[in-house]
């Protein structure tokens, strides 16, 4: 992984298509909220369909809580569109299928020559792409529990929002 | 400001925006879909407020499917119909543009779906099962090009504001 990529530092403002093909910019996506940034194998791979699960369990809080999910690898966007609507996931996909960044990330997974995926990796990220923890997925282990990004999100959302402290009369 | 009025108007409102002249699938007019900018009253009695970005005066022609409520039918958007039918949205492959359309702060009474293809990509209107919707061609002149909703948020960014629009602030 790039020496950039630790905590505390902002993330590469990525520009890719997304799964319908339409290009998008980081930033844009994740507009003033905090994001789960995720990087995987691809859809083959059963740690990541778990993964993916325990991610669709989370969307029902998220989808009220103001908080973006991006999912990236190196699959097709139309590949990607399949995958998406076969596990119920309403957030954005982004293809890295000529893997254009996956280089100058350091997120190749060395290990697997064949499909040259995306190392397993989450980021969760303050709203302006700061990284505020890394989670290193090659051993299922090191993945995120939904525990754990609700964790986060708490303390993103109490450095971001100005009105964590509701207003008082 | 985030939202626009918008209307269909059986003749051209003074005062839009934008605006442009519709039909139905027959080619038959339908009347002018018009838009207004926020900081006046509301320009008709049956105005409702969309996301901004959904119109664009220079936008090409383009087909829109208009769900929309008969006179004085409204939803919460905490109505788990509408919650439902926004997650759908989020599920379908993007359109060009999409917008709930508001009453006041807190009432949904219906979508615009539009694209500037082909009118088969609104064959499936999610929010038809709500409100009675009809696909209508509109010529240049009114429609936008949106960006997909990030999702998976269906709430709305604060009273006032149509969903997708996805900042507490305007831009």
């Amino acid at each position: 992984m790039s020496a950039d990529l630790t905590v505390g530092r902002l993330f590469p403002d990525l520009v890719l298509p997304d799964h319908a093909g339409n290009e998008r910019r980081l930033s844009d996506l994740a507009g003033d909220d905090p994001m789960i940034l995720q990087f995987y194998r691809g859809w083959w791979c059963p740690k990541e369909q778990v993964f993916f699960r325990n991610l669709v369990d989370l969307q029902a809080e998220a989808e009220v809580a103001y908080t973006r999910f991006v999912s990236v690898s190196v699959d097709p966007p139309e590949v990607q569109a399949g995958f998406r609507a076969g596990i119920g996931a309403r957030w954005t996909f982004l293809s890295d299928a000529s893997r254009s960044h996956i280089g100058e990330l350091g997120l190749m997974e060395m290990t697997d020559a064949a499909h040259r995926p995306y190392l397993p990796t989450v980021f969760t990220l303050r709203p302006d792409l700061t990284i505020h923890r890394v989670y290193d997925g090659y051993w299922f282990w090191g993945r995120p529990t939904n525990e754990e990004l609700r964790q986060d999100f708490r303390a993103i959302s109490h450095v971001s929002r100005p009105d964590w402290e509701a207003p008082r009369p | 400001m985030s939202w626009l009025w918008f209307d269909l108007c059986p003749a051209p409102v003074p005062g839009a925006m934008a605006s442009a002249r519709a039909s139905d699938g027959a080619g038959c007019p339908a009347g002018v879909v018009c838009a207004w900018p926020p900081g006046q009253d509301r320009p008709t009695s049956t105005a409702v407020k969309i996301d901004e970005r959904a119109i664009d005066p220079s936008g090409s022609p383009g087909w829109v499917s208009l769900a929309r409520g008969a006179d004085g039918i409204t939803l919460p958007f905490d109505d788990p119909a509408v919650a439902h039918a926004i997650r759908m949205v989020l599920a379908l492959a993007p359109a060009d543009v999409f917008t709930t359309l508001v009453h006041g702060d807190d009432r949904c009474v219906g979508s615009l779906t539009g694209t500037h293809g082909d009118r088969t990509d609104l064959a499936f209107d999610p929010f038809a099962n709500m409100f009675p919707a009809t696909v209508l061609r509109v010529e240049a002149g009114l429609l936008g090009q949106m960006p997909a909703p990030a999702g998976p948020v269906t709430q709305r960014y604060g009273a006032d504001n149509p969903w997708p629009w996805d900042r507490f602030q305007p831009r």
